[in-house]
């Protein structure tokens, strides 16, 4: 393998494949990032065996090859070379890669290549999706999803498409994000399937700078996402998503329109005071809510506006993280707060987003 | 009256083996070890056929190979048991609500409450063969140290159900060290007092374990010998602290050989921590000399952190004062007091 680029290229294309390598595995050639020359062009790989990245770059190959070197250390040794081109050579008889730009000149050891793992190809008639719509839609749901690996079915975003519908769903048992998102344009297929929401995060890094559509396979047990000259694959969540329709109340006794930017900013305030595992106080009494948060400790705080409510006063509390998250999420000027009674959960909605989340028990 | 407690703990057998047998049928019967490849590696599992050899999880890898010089060796690939893990898991979860999932291999199961627990668990055990071809053992009591000691009875592809006076009268004969709890140093005191069996020690009189175990170890010991547990299954284990920590193919000397390391493990740690948006205020570090003996020292913050700088300013300080003179075999680091996701108490979830 030889070929020659420009620094500036290999370090924009080596950032995006290494992200992909696997920090903490047995298997020592996943902590590498396989560079295939062929007549084409140049492939970089990394995987951690859950979420594969394919880069193609555009190089003079010389020669055609196939090597796997040490992610991080080619990362930062690229990163350090002047501004120049760089050329890699395979130099099988010393089992290194020659990497040389103007006079610096480098030697990295190779791993083994025949443990790298074939990724998954993308199938010849992928489902296209427009990528703001796509993205714009992870970023507003995939948040709500669990981190918790010991409920691995929760890990995932649920995303449906059908004709001119987007939806995604998560949830980590404490809130529930679903965003219906409609499309401009009707779709040529549909797509169910249950992605690693770490997966989602890593797409909307890669699928900024590409282009309007991303392609979509699903494979038996594998996703694979192409976009903008970056081919990401990964496992599709095992263990069946939560029928989350069930979960949402069908009707709620309070419907208040609040201004989310409003509303937001006085839970963000009133949150410094909730630590330590304190639970944010909304406290509905006829015409407003009085939001409050105490820390023992630490101290207290409360503020008030001005809310349609009527009825019978009461206080419910939420984990403030996650009601923030929620009005977050809604990205709305206008929102609906909906709401049973203290101990039933609460629903954030603004168009198609809807948010549901479960309050504390409140003890006075 | 509060209904009396049913608990199950289901173990894998030899799980990490199983897996890699259903890859490689061609190795079934055969003495196969589960172990990392590197000079330093303990074996994670070993095959009941290796296991003759008297190779068990943490021989290190170079003595296994002795025992057994025609053992096969496999490293590990934590991806796929962790994988086939989360089929097992959501078998057992499609039957019972209260999980406690205690390792990649383990979980204990509330089945109090369920009509006919025991036939419960036998189609558990059944359901998780029949999905991933995996056996496994299980052990049923009124609580959990019970349910784990009778399901470490009779493996593998065990079925053992006991009350406490049963596991009492069953285990009596046995080493204390049988019990989870009971680590080798606790088991040497008691030994050195002439208490070598789990019998002994249930009927020691509550004093003598107070004098020599004091207020808080003593009773707890007794309790244990005599199978008395309540602690509850609880569905999520908050995790408490992260380490790192990696073992050196030949032992190094002095603090600038091992102060650089401190930055890769800091960063290491660091990264993770970072992808869970997790915190802790208290840093440690961890170092295993030469002679096995392990030292650990750490220090508490004001503010939690997740900053790769602070975490390795300050393993590199603690390690900067513990100065091991003597060879160091494996050095670690640790953020422990970790806030984040621990919900409270009191939050209401979701039934999914």
């Amino acid at each position: 393998m030889k070929f020659s680029i420009s620094k500036d290229v290999l370090l924009a294309k080596l950032g995006i494949a290494v992200r992909g390598v696997s920090t903490r595995s047995a298997i020592q050639t996943l902590s590498g990032v396989l560079i295939r020359a062929g007549s084409g062009g140049v492939q970089l790989q990394a995987t951690d065996m859950e979420l594969g990245l394919r880069v193609d770059l555009e190089a003079a190959t010389e020669r055609e090859g196939t090597v796997v070197l040490p992610g991080r250390l080619l990362l930062d040794v690229v990163r350090s070379l002047p501004k120049d081109q760089v050329t890699l050579e395979h130099r099988a008889g010393d089992g290194d890669v020659e990497v040389v730009a103007g006079s610096a000149k480098f030697h990295l050891r190779t791993l083994p290549p025949e443990d790298f793992p074939n990724l998954p190809e993308a199938g010849s008639e992928p489902l296209r999706v427009p990528t703001q719509a796509f993205v714009e839609t992870i970023n507003r749901v995939a948040r709500a999803a669990s981190r918790d690996e010991t409920r691995p079915h929760l890990t995932g975003v649920l995303v449906s498409a059908n004709e001119r519908e987007l939806r995604m769903v998560a949830t980590d048992s404490y809130r529930l994000s679903v965003k219906e998102t409609e499309l401009a344009e009707p779709l040529a297929g549909s797509l169910e399937v249950n992605v690693p929401a770490r997966t989602l995060q890593e797409l909307t890094r890669v699928a900024g700078e590409g282009g309007d559509e991303i392609e979509v396979t699903a494979l038996e047990n594998q996703v694979v996402f192409s976009a903008g000259g970056v081919v990401l694959s990964s496992r599709l969540v095992e263990g069946r998503f939560p029928n989350y329709r069930q979960l949402l109340p069908e009707s709620f006794e309070h419907e208040l329109a609040v201004s989310g930017p409003e509303l937001l900013d006085v839970v963000r305030r009133i949150s410094l005071l909730a630590q330590k595992n304190a639970p944010l106080r909304l406290r509905f009494e006829d015409g407003g809510v009085e939001i409050s948060a105490q820390t023992p400790d630490v101290g207290e705080a409360s503020e008030s506006i001005p809310i349609p409510f009527k009825g019978e006063p009461f206080e419910i509390g939420f984990n403030p993280e996650f009601f923030r998250e929620g009005l977050e999420s809604a990205e709305s000027d206008e929102i609906t707060l909906k709401l049973i009674s203290p101990l039933r959960p609460g629903l954030i909605q603004s168009g198609d987003f809807t948010y549901l989340v479960m309050p504390i028990r409140l003890n006075v | 009256m509060e209904e009396p407690r049913c608990i199950a703990h289901m173990d894998m057998d030899a799980f990490y083996v199983s897996v890699e047998l259903q890859r490689r049928p061609e190795l079934r019967g055969k003495p196969v070890v589960v172990a990392g490849s590197s000079g330093r590696a303990v074996v994670t599992t070993a095959s009941y056929e290796a296991r003759k050899f008297g190779i068990f999880s943490a021989t290190p890898a170079e003595r296994a190979r002795r025992l057994c010089p025609d053992a096969i060796f496999i490293p590990p690939d934590f991806e796929s048991y962790r994988a086939r893990s989360g089929e097992v898991m959501a078998v057992v979860r499609d039957h019972v609500e209260n999980v406690e999932q205690a390792g990649l291999d383990e979980a204990y199961l509330d089945l109090t409450g369920l009509a006919r627990p025991k036939a419960a668990a036998r189609r558990i055990k059944a359901e998780v063969s029949e999905a991933t071809g995996l056996t496994c053992s299980f052990g049923i009591g009124p609580n959990k140290l019970v349910a784990k000691v009778a399901s470490d009875a009779e493996k593998p592809d065990g079925f053992v159900v006991l009350t406490a006076s049963e596991a009492r009268e069953r285990f009596a004969p046995e080493k204390p060290g049988l019990i989870p709890g009971i680590g080798p140093k606790t088991a040497d005191r008691l030994a050195a007092k002439g208490i070598d069996t789990l019998g002994k020690l249930a009927s020691l009189p509550e004093e003598s374990l107070v004098e020599w175990f004091g207020g808080n170890q003593g009773p707890w010991l007794g309790r244990l010998a005599r199978f008395e547990d309540e602690r509850p299954v609880t569905a999520h284990r908050a995790v408490k602290s992260e380490s790192k920590e990696t073992t050196f193919e030949h032992d190094l000397r002095g603090f600038d050989a091992l102060a650089p390391l401190l930055g890769d493990l800091a960063e290491s740690l660091c990264t993770d921590l970072g992808k869970k948006d997790r915190r802790g205020r208290t840093i440690g570090i961890k170092v295993r000399l030469a002679d096995f003996s392990i030292h650990t020292r750490a220090r508490t913050l004001n503010d939690p952190t997740n900053d790769r700088e602070v975490v390795r300013r300050v393993a590199t300080e603690l390690l900067r004062e513990f100065d091991p003179r003597s060879p160091v075999r494996l050095l670690g680091v640790r953020v422990a007091g970790l806030d984040e996701a621990a919900p409270a108490d009191d939050q209401l979830a979701l039934g999914v």
